[in-house]
């Protein structure tokens, strides 16, 4: 490893796990690569950061960075004994509060992806998590956390036939954002479900929304359900008349669906105010996976900003874009649009408080859960210019025209309705995994046996499929 | 018609300035925050300038504004 090294984080083994110095460098490009050697697996180096040649418009590596000043755990669950990232429950050495609580109520599914980072819906299944286990859970993310934002996830969460309840026990406690994350099959096939969930409280769907094609939809989520594309959109429909919002997911790999990012934007932006954001994982390779982690090209952050910015023109600059004020720098981007005339088109980037090279991790957490909570939820909540509640109103039309005060006039131009974002998320996996970041994750897991672990820690396999944290759904004994 | 919201009077009752002893009078008054600024009418001591935020409005549509000024 002759080359310059940008600074220096720790990493793991992708083979053994094992905790090793690592160090970012650039490749002879201009690309960022992290890179790390392992004495008995030898040496490893995955880009994080594309080269300007590949991706000319993106704001540079180094200057895409954002310190935290760190916030730590006010109980944490486990001791500092191994170090990061083997003591995780939060520990006392967590950098980040928790702003999305996630609960895994099932490994079951009814679709079981050849994509998925959670492995769910085949093999042998751990038993679902009690009632009483949810309720645990529940209460002991409100006792650690706060009133963060909720995810019910899993596995296929719509496969429990209590999850109405746990989504009314969930909002009972007080959580502003209860949201479950689904395939959309139950949503699609069962059209009185998605009023079930909205009536139980649920305020978001996060639609896993892959591919307009049938044929790319497949290549993630098999052949198992027939006319998945169909039901999806049934889903949608069904999540749109529940008064319900929704946030469109697509995973990406590159050379199956980089090149629809556009569409899927364009798509996304036509549904109106129902669909309050997409949102863009870059595939990790953990779970079950059919890439070859270690040989196929990776999207970064950096590659999913150009794409976007060169497929949609019309609306994208990449200099829309900001590094998140709650997670890591390098883990999500985000940028928020108006929405404008009769057709919600996205008119400019709206995005206030950005561009500090500095932030305190406790501020970071507190706008970005308010705002997740605000986006992500169902259109049409908020007082409108009049006092009256929007809910009854059609969301995309102004409220009383004329006769507004300053405030109504910011808020109308401003709502939730009339904005549309758009974000992308970068999990790590073995060959990406940097400590700096873990220890400033905010999407914890929250674990039937008291840990909450961050969202990638909880999900790390290595090459081989050796779980770091295994027993997933295991309960206290 | 003008809304009675473009005049953001008192919850209740009549107030009087603390300091002036003078009663408060509607006032046009910019808000300021962050790099937003809301030209508003709101009750206001004429001699000192002190202002009354109403608490439905300080609860309600300003706080309302003030997170989405402040979105990330």
């Amino acid at each position: 490893m002759s080359r310059d090294i940008l600074y220096a984080t720790q990493s793991l083994c992708p083979v053994c796990l094992r905790r090793l110095d690592a160090y970012y460098i650039n490749d002879t490009d201009g690309a960022v690569l992290l890179a790390r050697t392992c004495p008995e697996h030898g040496e490893f180096a995955t880009c994080i950061w594309p080269s300007p040649l590949e991706a000319p418009d993106i704001t540079p590596f180094q200057k895409w960075k954002v310190t935290k000043t760190p916030s730590y755990p006010q109980d944490p669950a486990t001791d500092l004994n191994q170090g990061c990232p083997y003591d995780c429950g939060l520990c006392p050495a967590h950098a980040q509060h928790t702003c999305h609580g996630l609960l895994e109520v099932t490994m079951r599914c009814n679709l079981a992806c050849p994509v998925c980072y959670a492995s769910a819906g085949e093999g042998e299944l751990p038993k679902d998590p009690s009632r009483a286990a949810i309720s645990a859970m529940l209460a002991n993310l409100l006792a650690r956390s706060g009133t963060c934002n909720v995810q019910l996830s899993g596995g296929e969460p719509t496969v429990r036939e209590d999850l109405p309840d746990i989504i009314r026990e969930a909002k009972a406690l007080g959580f502003p954002l209860v949201q479950v994350n689904s395939n959309g099959v139950r949503l699609g096939q069962d059209k009185d479900y998605a009023r079930k969930l909205a009536e139980a409280g649920l305020d978001s769907v996060y639609l896993q929304w892959d591919s307009l094609k049938a044929d790319v939809l497949a290549y993630f989520r098999g052949t198992r359900v027939p006319n998945l594309r169909e039901i999806k959109e049934a889903a949608l429909a069904n999540c749109a008349a529940a008064g319900l919002g929704v946030v469109l997911v697509a995973t990406l790999v590159k050379g199956v669906n980089d090149q629809e990012l556009g569409d899927l934007l364009r798509d996304a932006v036509g549904r109106g105010p129902v669909v309050r954001g997409l949102h863009l994982q870059p595939a990790s390779y953990f779970g079950r996976s059919p890439v070859d982690a270690v040989h196929s090209p990776r999207l970064t952050l950096g590659h999913v900003m150009q794409t976007l910015a060169s497929q949609a023109p019309e609306w994208i600059k990449a200099s829309d874009f900001h590094p998140p004020c709650c997670e890591h720098s390098l883990c999500s981007f985000s940028a928020v649009y108006a929405r404008v005339g009769k057709d919600l088109e996205l008119e400019e980037s709206v995005t206030a408080l950005h561009g500090a090279e500095s932030i305190r991790a406790e501020e970071g957490s507190r706008v970005a859960k308010a705002f997740i909570a605000r986006q992500w939820s169902r259109p049409g909540l908020g007082s409108s210019c009049c006092g009256e509640s929007r809910e009854t109103k059609q969301s995309a039309s102004l409220c009383c025209g004329g006769g507004q005060d300053a405030f109504s006039k910011f808020l109308d131009k401003r709502s939730a309705d009339r904005r549309f974002t758009l974000s992308c998320m970068a999990f790590q996996d073995s060959l990406s995994l940097d400590i700096e970041r873990l220890r400033g994750c905010c999407i914890h897991i929250v674990r039937p046996d008291g840990r909450m672990v961050p969202f990638c820690a909880q999900n790390m396999t290595s090459l081989t499929g050796i779980p770091l944290y295994p027993d997933r759904l295991q309960e206290q004994s | 018609m003008l809304r009675q919201e473009q005049n953001f009077a008192p919850d209740h009752g009549t107030w009087i300035c603390g300091r002036c002893r003078v009663p408060l009078e509607q006032i046009k008054v910019q808000a300021l925050y962050l790099q937003s600024a809301f030209d508003v009418t709101l009750p206001r001591c004429p001699k000192c300038g002190m202002t009354l935020i109403p608490e439905y409005l300080a609860e309600g549509k300003m706080q309302e504004v003030e997170a989405l000024v402040e979105d990330k």
